[in-house]
C-alpha cells in the first residue's frame, strides 16, 4: 500500500494545479479559483504568493468591479517572462516559436528548408540556430522553461528518437538528445508525435475541451491521428499508437510511403486527392492545392468533383472504422484534413450513416481544429510546459540556475 | 458537452401545419418545421420551394394565414419583424443589410445605439462589438472601427453574423451565408455557424451546397414545392436520399409519400 502524500507533495501538486487553470483559462480571480479547485481561500493564497515570488504569475486589481465588497485580486500567467520554445517539424513546415504561459505566441520563426532536402543535420542545425536567437532576443528577464518538437512521424517519447519520418525519409535520428546539444540552453528537448500532441491540445483549449473521448485526425502529407480514450492519450506498448492513417480501408488500393496499400492516407490523403484530380505535378501542394479542387468542384469541374466523392468516400470508411472501434464524443480534423473535410462532407457523413453502428455514433460530433495551423505548435508548447506545470517552483529554479 | 447531446428540452421554434398564401398562389401547405437549441437545422430545398417565404414567417416580415407558431413551447403571435426580435429571432439575409459607409461598430448597434444620457456611448458599443467578435473566436478583423466597405466578403459576412448575435438572439436564421464567397472564407463562416450553435444557440441555415449542409448542420429541413418533404437527423440519412428529397419530394421509406398528396410526414 502506497503511504499517504507527504504535505510538501500536496503543496506541488496544488501549485502546479493553479498554474495549469491560469496558464489553460486565463486569467482568474482567487475567488474563482477556490472555487474551481475546491480548496478555501487562504490555501490559494499561500500558493499564489509562492508562484507570484517565483515569477510565474502576477496579481492585480481586476479592471471593473461590478459587485459590493472588497474585489478579489485576479491572477495572471506571466506570459511576457515565462515562455518555451515549441518546434514544429513537418514534411511542409518548419517553424519555431516562442510560446508564453497562458498559450499566446509570443515571437515566430519560419525556418527555411533547402530545397528538396531532408539532411537531417542541416535541418536540425538550422532549428537550433533559430531557437537560440528566439532565446537571445527574448530579453534579459524572460526565462525559458522548456523546449517542445511535434514531429510529422513515429517518435519514442522517451528519449526523443525519431523511429521513422515517412514523408521526410528519416530512420532512427536522435533529434531530442541533437537538438538538446545544439541548442545548449541546459533543457532536455522532448519530441512528440505532431497529430498525438495536436490532439491534446485541441482537447486542453481547443474543438475538444472537456471532453474525455476524441479522436484528432490531421492531414499533413499523410495523416496523422491521435486518439484520446478516457482523458488519456493511446500510446500502446511503446507509444507508437494511434497511427489511423496507416489502417488498410481497400486492400490493394493505392500504394502507402509505409511500404503497405490501401491505407488512410494513401486513399483519403492530400495526395491522393491532387492525383485524383489529375493535378499531381502542377506545382501547388497541401492546403493550396487543396482548395483549388474544392473550389473547382464548385464551379462544376467534374474531375474535380469526383475526386473529392472518392476522397470523401474512403475517409468516410475510415472515420466510421474508428467511430465504431472508439465511440468517441467528437471527430476532429485538423490540417489539411480540415480543408479535405469540409469539402466532401457529404460523402464522409453518408458513409459514417450507412457503415457506422448506430449506437456508436449516436453522439458523436464531427469539427474541424479550432486550433487551425496552430494545433501542432501549440501541443508542441504543452509538451514543453508539462515540466513547469508539474513542478513549478523546482523547474523553475533547476532553470535559473543554469542560466 | 453542448446542450445538444444533454438536455434535450423542446425544439425553441415550432411551427404546426403553417399555410402562406400570395393571392392565388398558396406557397406553403401545412407546412411543419423545428429548431433545437444547440444545433443548426439546414432547410433545404429547390429554387421556389418556400425556403425564403417560411424564413420571412419565422421573421414575422410575412404574417401567417394558418398554422401555430410556438417558441419554447409558448404559443405567440408575430405580427412584424420587431415581435420576431424581442422574441429573439434574428434573421442574416443573403445581401447582408449592411451600409458600407459606416464602421462595424456602427453597423452592428444602427437602429439600436446605446445612449448615455443624450450622447450615444461609443465606448461601450464598441467594447460590446469587439468582445461579440472576440466570443466567436473572429480573428480576421483587425479594428472594430473599420468601415465595412474595406472588409471582404467573409468579413462582412462575419459582421453581419455577429450583429444577430449580439442581442442575445436564441435563433439565428442564415439564408445562404457562403453563396458569394471563396473556398477559404466559405469554411471560416461555416465554422463560425457551427460554434454559434455549440455556444447554444439554435441556428437555422439554407444552403444549396451540400457539403455544406453536411459539414455542419444536425438536422435537415428538406422543402418540396411548399411542403415538408421530411425533417430528418443529418447523421442518419444519406447525400443521395437528401437530393431525393429536394427534387422528388421523397426518398424511400422518407418524405412525402405521393407527391401531390398532403405532406404525409416522415
Amino acid at each position: 500500500m502506497r503511504a499517504a502524500p507527504s504535505p510538501e507533495e500536496i503543496r506541488r501538486h496544488n501549485l502546479g494545479t493553479l498554474l495549469r487553470h491560469v496558464h489553460l483559462s486565463g486569467p482568474a480571480s482567487r475567488a474563482a479559483l477556490a472555487e474551481r479547485m475546491g480548496l478555501n481561500r487562504s490555501t490559494i493564497m499561500a500558493l499564489t504568493s509562492d508562484l507570484t515570488a517565483a515569477g510565474l504569475v502576477t496579481e492585480e486589481l481586476p479592471k471593473t468591479t461590478r459587485k459590493a465588497g472588497r474585489p478579489s485580486l485576479v491572477v495572471r500567467p506571466e506570459s511576457d517572462r515565462v515562455f518555451v520554445l515549441a518546434l514544429d517539424l513537418g514534411a511542409d513546415r518548419l517553424v519555431v516559436a516562442r510560446v508564453g504561459l497562458g498559450g499566446t505566441v509570443l515571437d515566430r520563426a519560419d525556418v527555411a528548408r533547402p530545397r528538396d532536402s531532408f539532411d537531417a543535420d542541416e535541418i536540425i542545425s538550422a532549428l537550433a540556430a533559430t531557437g537560440r536567437r528566439l532565446v537571445r532576443q527574448a530579453g534579459a528577464d524572460a526565462v525559458c522553461v522548456g523546449v517542445g518538437v511535434a514531429f510529422s512521424g513515429i517518435v519514442r517519447q522517451e528519449d526523443g528518437v525519431v523511429r521513422h519520418g515517412p514523408n521526410i525519409g528519416w530512420v532512427d535520428v536522435p533529434l531530442g538528445a541533437e537538438l538538446t546539444r545544439r541548442m545548449a540552453l541546459g533543457l532536455r528537448v522532448s519530441v512528440g508525435n505532431d497529430a498525438n500532441l495536436a490532439a491534446l491540445a485541441e482537447r486542453a483549449r481547443g474543438a475538444g475541451s472537456g471532453l474525455d473521448d476524441i479522436i484528432y485526425l490531421h492531414g499533413d502529407v499523410g495523416i496523422g491521428g491521435g486518439v484520446i480514450v478516457g482523458g488519456r492519450l493511446l500510446g500502446g506498448e511503446g507509444g507508437y499508437g494511434g497511427e489511423v492513417g496507416h489502417m488498410v480501408v481497400n486492400p490493394g488500393g493505392r500504394p502507402c510511403g509505409c511500404g503497405s496499400r490501401g491505407c488512410l492516407e494513401s486513399e483519403a490523403g492530400e495526395l491522393a486527392l491532387i492525383a485524383l484530380a489529375g493535378r499531381a505535378g502542377q506545382g501547388e501542394t497541401g492546403r493550396r492545392a487543396v482548395e483549388i479542387i474544392v473550389d473547382a468542384a464548385d464551379r462544376g469541374d467534374a474531375t474535380a468533383r469526383d475526386a473529392l466523392h472518392q476522397v470523401g468516400d474512403w475517409l468516410g470508411y475510415g472515420v466510421a472504422n474508428l467511430i465504431n472501434i472508439f465511440n468517441p464524443s467528437m471527430v476532429i480534423f485538423g490540417g489539411v484534413m480540415r480543408e479535405i473535410y469540409m469539402g466532401s462532407a457529404a460523402q464522409v457523413r453518408s458513409r459514417l450513416a450507412v457503415d457506422g453502428l448506430t449506437a456508436a455514433r449516436e453522439g458523436v460530433r464531427l469539427r474541424t481544429s479550432a486550433l487551425g495551423e496552430e494545433a501542432t505548435l501549440m501541443g508542441a508548447a504543452e509538451l514543453a510546459f508539462s515540466d513547469v506545470l508539474t513542478d513549478p517552483l523546482e523547474t523553475l529554479a533547476r532553470v535559473r540556475a543554469t542560466d | 458537452m453542448t446542450a445538444s447531446e444533454n438536455q434535450v428540452p423542446g425544439p425553441v421554434i415550432e411551427l404546426r401545419g403553417i399555410d402562406k398564401s400570395f393571392g392565388p398562389v398558396q406557397v406553403l401547405h401545412g407546412v411543419d418545421f423545428e429548431a433545437h437549441v444547440g444545433e443548426v437545422t439546414a432547410l433545404v430545398g429547390d429554387n421556389g420551394a418556400g425556403k425564403s417565404t417560411l424564413v420571412k414567417c419565422i421573421g414575422g416580415i410575412h404574417p401567417i394565414d394558418a398554422g401555430d407558431y410556438l417558441f419554447e413551447g409558448r404559443p405567440v403571435h408575430v405580427g412584424g419583424p420587431r415581435d420576431a426580435a424581442d422574441l429573439g429571432v434574428e434573421i442574416v439575409y443573403q445581401d447582408l443589410a449592411l451600409a458600407d459607409n459606416l464602421d462595424i461598430v456602427q453597423n452592428m448597434f444602427l437602429g439600436r445605439e446605446k445612449k448615455s444620457g443624450i450622447v450615444l456611448d461609443e465606448y461601450t458599443m464598441e467594447e460590446l462589438a469587439a468582445e461579440t467578435l472576440a466570443g466567436l473566436s473572429v480573428r480576421t478583423v483587425k479594428s472594430v472601427r473599420q468601415q465595412v466597405s474595406s472588409l471582404s466578403g467573409g468579413q462582412r459576412q462575419t459582421v453581419a453574423i455577429a450583429k444577430a448575435v449580439l442581442w442575445n438572439s436564441k435563433v439565428v436564421i442564415l439564408d445562404e451565408p457562403t453563396a458569394a464567397l471563396g473556398v477559404a472564407q466559405t469554411q471560416q463562416v461555416l465554422e463560425l455557424v457551427r460554434r454559434l450553435a455549440d455556444k447554444g444557440l439554435a441556428v437555422v441555415l439554407i444552403s444549396h451546397n451540400m457539403n455544406d449542409v453536411f459539414a455542419v448542420s444536425d438536422r435537415i429541413a428538406a422543402l418540396y414545392l411548399g411542403r415538408m418533404a421530411a425533417q430528418v437527423k443529418t447523421r442518419d440519412v444519406t447525400h443521395a436520399q437528401v437530393v431525393e428529397l429536394i427534387t422528388a419530394g421523397r426518398s424511400g421509406d422518407l418524405g412525402l409519400q405521393q407527391a401531390n398528396g398532403n405532406g404525409a410526414k416522415a
